[in-house]
């Protein structure tokens, strides 16, 4: 199953210490739900604030990509050019 | 003078080897006018009954607003309106910890006029419009302001301080496992990291630590702010606004003044210059409540002084950098403190970065911790790869020094720890399709490199990155009746993208370039488009225009079946042509043109419009090489020779790209040399303006010489990655190391200015 | 609201009558190169503009009993344009020229410069150097005066109301004489003078110098005329003693302050390092002439 890394501070109010996770999910936005289950509040944090990479491709606003088995996803602030 | 290199086989999907146009050098389709001045800016529009908008900011860098009285300013004959805070709505007033984003509504719109506290010298307080400037400037002068006072703090490190005067009493600063319960000046704290540091460190032949800081510098673009809106008594309101995004400029307004997005229209005006600095609003929100009041349209435009003390420059900061390594060069453990300053509200890009400090480099074990710090200064706003060139400076100038320690050569050190593809980045995800080691050797093994150097001169080498973004675009290609064609897109042209948007729709349908003509269209004429920045527009918005041309040569195709009575898989579209593929057939080509003409009979106009969101943006790395001779006596730096090379993916119109490359060095040339924010005790900047905030003039800098390595990204139809922000990365800490050959000293404290190499080089 | 009013005399009489009518807010024109920027500033309300434009002897340079006059009013570009002079004065010239941009040198004018009293003023420490003065006219008559008398402190100058100054004079040059002009500047142009210095010198027939005179500028409230400086040099040939003399007693003279363009400390040391750079430079133009 996707295997989540969470690599920003932000996040360590809802999750802790905990950074790594097995997350069972098909699309980001099953793997978003699951993780605002497992950390109320966490979801809605990753959807607004965070990109997502999934296999070294950065993601801005990617809720329905597909994840495979074996995906490495990551979690990482939203980034702002200029 | 540039250099192009390339991989022999291009994966990107429309580059075949065989391109006729992208890739070439057409003249710019907005070039006439900007030369000849028929360009129009953001202060070129005139509309009947125009007013002239002008601010009151404040001259205290931190007060409270005990009163304002607008009455005998009112009383002036020819004042139209006056606004001051309380004309605004009120955005929720919620605890806050700071997020990474930098559009906080609240904080924005609190910025774009204060309403209880003045929070840096220039902040603004309340704005008339008026029949003409003279006027408009007695109305400043006869309005009474009643303040209170405060300590200020301008200093990064002062700020974080614990008794450092507090600028905001619900600011907590985020980013902490407990939400702490004193207010503070430090509004987040974050964290990367990766292995074991102590352990890193006790494998370490050799650590070396130093302590940076640079100083607050401007975007510098020679364009001032400049707005003209109009809100009639229906509440529609149209603007003409120089910005980096009209979507963006009628999201802000829509927020700050609570109306709906569908009644403000935004045109976008020539820009000149932008750099990041102009993503956000100042005026327009002001120019649209001056306008709601007084009934008629009111132009703004900022003077220098106002664009120095009131919109956005990037952060002062404090860094230490600690690195260790083995007698190889191996690097074994990284360490890095970032203090950023944010100005008045919370979001400095002290998160970007951290994120692209020790992006280079592939590192086992490494901590990366920033502040983000408010202070009584202007807020930051975006200026170009924002935040990385900041850290970039520390961490290459400590690794200048590390190699120096090692008796290696710099190239060498950044080979042996070089991130390739399939490298985990310090920020996460791994690494796909980058050309990082190309353009480290495109400098190994250039001229300059092996150049010899004489007295008092020096050589420095440092590298870069930047992420590039991709996100929501628009782009519509319309054909007319004579087979010409119209790209229209929403995104302001700041680089050149407007040439290159034409360059590969005219590619894809197979047009003469001369035949395509681009425009950049108001919000109510083209679909939402994120704002240009981000080095994104020629990677998004490109993709964008070349799905909707390759749409149309679909709908193309289908309708030459039509005529030539053929299957639609009997027709392939081949430089501008149908072509019937069955030769036995004796079909006729028909051109554009051709089938332009009978559009009404084969379906109707032929257009397309694509909005996407793009994903799949390539990073960019940059490698500089830089030498300078420094004056002993006088401190001067010149800079003797300079060669930037880097990984662009494929440089969709080769003089844009180079233009870029050079574009970025010049800036950061000057912020390590000459610029930055003096402030006096008093918290007031003392030169703003360009006599003494010192930008490069042309004969401070030579030709700058680029190489351009093309390693596709097969995300984008012909390959393109971002290149707007990488180049100015690397060139503090490229001048820097130059300085350090040049007179064997460090310099660790930005701008090298002549008195400061001067005193490094008395102190012995 | 305060008035803008504007004027063109045709004669200095007419000139001097309006300015004393015009009262404290009365200004000449000439390139208008700092009064403008003034204005628009507000660093200056707006009054009386006198141009002095149409005033005949106001523009144009001439030789004149072995010197040269120049007009007040007489742009930049023509003193670099003017081959004789150049020759005579390269230091005035060269120091001249530097004011601005090239643009700029189209309309700035060595009196503007003078009278606008800043102490980083360009020319004023190549005149100063030079020995030149300046035609004063004014409600009671003409004088002549030093140029080091005009600016008294930064900003003001010892002209009475209704006073300006109608020409600068360059007096006759003895032969084997050369100036020179130097700056430090953070940039390569386009930058307000962290230190200037002017050096005049006259060699006699063995390169033994003769007379000198060192004026220092942006190193104190107005220019500083460095006598030991020049005493430094009489009778030496610019050996590395008399350079290292001059640094020192450039150095002594030098009263800076610390401000956002320089540190004092800073000032001093480049007031001696510019010394021995323009001495070096006048020596060797002044080994040149006949």
């Amino acid at each position: 199953m996707p295997h989540v890394v969470v690599a920003c501070s932000s996040c360590r109010a809802f999750t802790g210490d905990v950074t790594t996770f097995d997350v069972e999910a098909a699309t980001v936005r099953e793997m978003i739900r699951e993780l605002e289950r497992r950390y109320p509040g966490f979801g809605e944090h990753i959807e607004r604030k965070m990109a997502i990479a999934i296999d070294g491709e950065i993601h801005q606003d990617a809720l329905f990509e597909p994840l495979r088995a074996e995906s490495e996803v990551y979690l990482i602030p939203k980034i702002g050019g200029g | 003078m540039s250099d192009v290199l390339e991989r022999p086989a291009s994966s990107a999907p429309l580059d075949d080897g065989r391109l006729k146009i992208v890739g070439t050098r057409p003249i710019r389709p907005d070039g006439v006018d900007k030369v000849t001045g028929r360009a129009l800016y953001g202060a070129d529009l005139a509309m009947p009954g125009m007013l002239v908008g002008k601010v009151l900011r404040s001259p205290h860098p931190h007060a409270r607003i005990v009163s304002i009285d607008t009455r005998k300013a009112r009383a002036l004959p020819g004042v139209k309106a006056i606004i001051t805070g309380a004309d605004f709505p009120e955005l929720a007033d919620e605890e806050y910890e700071a997020g990474e984003s930098a559009s906080n509504l609240r904080d924005l719109a609190l910025n774009v006029m204060a309403r209880d506290k003045a929070l840096y010298n220039g902040h603004a307080l309340a704005a008339v419009a008026a029949t003409s400037s003279a006027v408009a400037d007695e109305a400043l002068s006869l309005i009474e302001v009643v303040y209170e006072v405060l300590p200020h703090v301008v200093a990064v490190e002062a700020a974080m301080a614990d008794d450092a005067p507090v600028l905001h009493d619900k600011l907590f600063t985020g980013g902490l496992k407990e939400k702490p319960t004193k207010a503070s000046n430090i509004a987040k704290r974050n964290e990367i990291k990766r292995g074991d540091l102590a352990a890193g460190f006790a494998e370490a032949d050799v650590i070396f630590e130093s302590r940076y800081d640079t100083a607050a510098t401007h975007q510098g673009y020679i364009e001032p702010h400049a707005c003209v809106a109009s809100m009639a008594s229906d509440g529609q309101c149209q603007v003409w606004s120089s910005s980096q995004g009209q979507f963006m400029i009628r999201t802000y307004c829509a927020k700050v003044l609570d109306i709906d997005a569908s009644s403000i229209r935004v045109t976008p005006a020539e820009i000149g210059g932008g750099f990041g600095g102009k993503t956000t609003v100042y005026l327009e929100p002001l120019a649209l409540a001056l306008s709601r009041q007084s009934g008629a349209p009111v132009k703004m435009v900022m003077t220098r002084d106002e664009v120095f003390r009131a919109s956005g420059p990037t952060s002062a900061s404090v860094m230490t950098v600690r690195l260790g390594a083995k007698a190889d060069g191996t690097l074994t453990a990284a360490d890095v403190e970032l203090k950023f300053q944010a100005g008045a509200f919370p979001g400095s890009p002290v998160g970007a970065a951290s994120m692209t400090a020790l992006a280079c480099y592939d590192i086992p074990n490494f901590s990366i911790v920033g502040y983000d710090v408010v202070t009584n200064t202007p807020k930051v706003a975006a200026y170009r790869a924002p935040g990385a060139p900041i850290s970039a400076f520390g961490v290459e100038s400590a690794m200048d020094d590390l190699a120096l320690t090692l008796g290696m050569d710099p190239i060498a050190l950044r080979e042996k720890n070089a991130v390739h593809d399939g490298t985990k980045a310090s920020y996460g995800p791994t690494f796909r399709n980058i050309g990082y080691a190309e353009t480290l050797e495109a400098i190994r093994s250039h001229p300059h490199y092996s150049a010899p150097l004489g007295p008092n001169q020096g050589r420095g080498v440092a590298v870069g990155f930047w992420f590039n973004v991709g996100g929501e675009s628009t782009a519509a290609v319309n054909i007319a009746e004579d087979g010409t064609a119209m790209v229209i897109t929403g995104n302001p042209d700041i680089g050149g993208s407007r040439a290159s948007m034409a360059m590969m729709a005219a590619e894809v349908l197979g047009l003469p370039i001369e035949k395509v003509r681009p425009i950049v269209a108001d919000t109510a004429s083209i679909g939402f488009s994120m704002l240009t920045g981000g080095s994104r527009t020629t990677f998004a918005v490109g993709m964008a225009v070349t799905q909707a041309a390759q749409k149309i040569v679909e709908d193309l195709k289908r309708r030459a079946a039509l005529l030539m009575d053929v299957s639609v898989d009997q027709v392939d579209w081949i430089y501008g042509a149908a072509v019937c593929t069955d030769v036995s057939k004796g079909k006729a080509d028909l051109s554009l043109a051709d089938l332009a003409a009978k559009s009404g009979q084969t379906g109707g106009p032929i257009g397309s419009q694509i909005s996407l969101n793009a994903q799949g943006a390539g990073p960019g790395f940059g490698v500089h090489v830089c030498d300078v001779e420094v004056d002993p006596e006088t401190g001067h730096v010149t800079i003797l020779r300079y060669t930037a090379a880097q990984d662009v993916g494929k440089a969709i119109h080769p003089s844009y790209v180079e233009g870029q490359i050079q574009g970025g060095v010049a800036q950061g040339v000057g912020w390590a040399l000459n610029e930055e924010y003096v402030f006096d005790t008093g918290g007031v900047m003392e030169n703003a303006g360009f006599l003494d905030y010192r930008v490069p003039v042309a004969s401070d800098l030579p030709m700058i010489d680029t190489v351009m390595v093309e390693v596709a990204n097969p995300r984008h139809p012909f390959g393109a990655k971002g290149v707007g922000e990488v180049p100015i990365v690397p060139p503090l800490a490229a001048v820097a190391n130059a300085v350090r050959g040049a007179i064997g000293k460090r310099m660790t404290s930005l701008p090298l200015s002549p008195p400061k190499i001067r005193a490094a080089i008395d102190a012995g | 609201m305060a008035q803008l009013d504007f004027i063109a005399p045709v004669s200095p009489e007419q000139a001097a009558a309006a300015l004393l009518a015009g009262g404290a807010g009365a200004r000449p024109l000439s390139g208008g190169t700092d009064l403008l920027v003034q204005l628009r500033s507000g660093r200056l309300p707006p009054g009386l503009i006198v141009d002095l434009k149409r005033i005949p002897e106001a523009i144009g340079i001439r030789q004149e009993a072995g010197g040269f006059v120049i007009g007040a009013a007489t742009p930049g570009i023509a003193l670099g344009e003017h081959a004789a002079l150049t020759a005579a004065w390269p230091g005035v010239i060269e120091a001249a020229n530097l004011i601005g941009s090239t643009q700029v040198q189209g309309r700035a004018t060595m009196a503007g410069n003078l009278c606008n009293a800043s102490p980083a003023a360009d020319s004023v420490p190549a005149l100063v150097a030079a020995r030149a003065t300046c035609l004063i006219v004014g409600p009671a008559g003409r004088r002549t005066a030093p140029v080091e008398s005009i600016a008294v402190a930064p900003g003001r100058t010892s002209l009475a109301p209704g006073e300006f100054v109608l020409e600068i004079h360059l007096p006759a040059r003895s032969a084997r004489s050369a100036d020179a002009y130097l700056r430090s500047i953070p940039r390569t142009e386009m930058d307000i003078a962290v230190v200037g210095v002017g050096v005049n010198l006259t060699l006699d027939a063995d390169g033994v110098i003769t007379d000198a005179r060192v004026a220092l500028g942006a190193v104190g409230p107005t220019v500083i005329v460095a006598d030991a400086a020049a005493e430094a040099l009489i009778g030496s040939k610019l050996d590395d003693a008399a350079l290292a003399r001059l640094d020192t007693a450039a150095r002594a003279a030098a009263t800076p302050i610390s401000d956002k363009r320089g540190t004092a400390d800073y000032r001093t040391k480049i007031a001696g390092v510019l010394a021995r750079r323009a001495a070096t430079i006048a020596y060797a133009r002044a080994e040149k002439t006949a």
